[in-house]
């Protein structure tokens, strides 16, 4: 059996494994509860097509915690330092949703490894939805020990 | 059609209503689908001993949350075509974000600039908890019609 490798192991141009995933109604409307927001757009089929996908799983289900191959050992987390975001084209309730990750920066700062990563969402017809840098930093009470 | 329009001052300043980041909201967000096994799954932003594991004070709400409430407010100013051309950038999370806190996404028109048939709008982005602490700041470009 292979050892899965640490997240902040990773370097540049190393991809974490996509995921795929469908956004039912009832995947939607539990962030709909979660974010507060219930606007129709995000419940009702209108000419257009089914309901809007709420931004806030788009952004949930693309950090790289959400990858298959993202691993970490005990007592380690990944921390959501930075963002850039791009919204490119709405995502409908029923489509596959595909999320990839490559890593594109890493560096050391006061101690700790940061990484920059170039996300992509794309649904099941091709159509992009959202492009992502999302900066991380991470944590363990051994980092915080040495930072003391 | 949002709240932002070609005529908006410089200056203009908008704001989301307050979202308390309670247990069942950040249950809801970060603990994975209702129907995975062992819900909601344990991590830094839905389980507390989790959290001090790694040095945190208490569990750290996923800024992912609260990227959503201000995508929301963005929806607000600029209608749904925000999906097809909204950039948000240079956001930085600058302080942890607990459990209970109330937070507001804000934001502040600082620029404009026409371009063809469209004015750009170009927005200081923050979102404040109770306290009026910045917890996110950042930038935002949007467009709206001129006609």
């Amino acid at each position: 059996m292979t050892e899965k490798k640490s997240a902040h192991l990773f370097k540049v141009g190393e991809e974490f494994e996509p995921l795929e995933f469908v956004v039912t109604p009832e995947l939607n409307q539990q962030y709909l509860y979660a974010e507060e927001d219930f606007h129709p757009r995000y419940i009702e089929t209108t000419r257009e097509g089914p309901p809007l996908v709420h931004p806030g799983i788009l952004y949930n289900m693309s950090n790289n915690t959400r990858s298959p191959s993202f691993f970490m050992p005990s007592g380690w987390g990944e921390i959501h330092a930075g963002e850039e975001t791009e919204f490119l084209n709405p995502a409908r309730v029923g489509k596959k949703i595909r999320v990839t990750w490559k890593v594109l920066k890493t560096f050391e700062k006061k101690g700790r490894p940061w990484h920059v990563l170039d996300i992509l969402i794309v649904d099941e017809d091709g159509i992009q939805i959202m492009k992502r840098k999302m900066t991380n930093t991470f944590a363990s009470l051994t980092i915080r020990k040495q930072g003391e | 059609m949002g709240w932002i329009n070609k005529d908006t001052p410089i200056g203009g300043e908008f704001a989301g209503k307050p979202k308390k980041m309670s247990w069942e909201r950040l249950w809801t967000f970060s603990g994975g689908p209702f129907t995975a096994e062992g819900w909601p799954k344990k991590n830094l932003h839905t389980d507390t001993a989790f959290a001090k594991n790694l040095g945190l004070p208490t569990v750290g709400v996923s800024a992912t949350q609260y990227l959503g409430h201000l995508t929301e407010l963005m929806l607000d100013l600029f209608g749904e075509e925000w999906l097809r051309h909204g950039k948000m950038r240079d956001v930085k999370f600058v302080k942890l974000v607990a459990d209970a806190d109330v937070l507001t996404s804000k934001a502040k028109v600082i620029s404009k600039e026409k371009v063809g048939s469209e004015m750009k709008v170009n927005l200081r982005l923050s979102v404040e908890n109770q306290r009026g602490d910045e917890v996110l700041i950042g930038l935002a470009t949007g467009f709206v019609a001129i006609v």
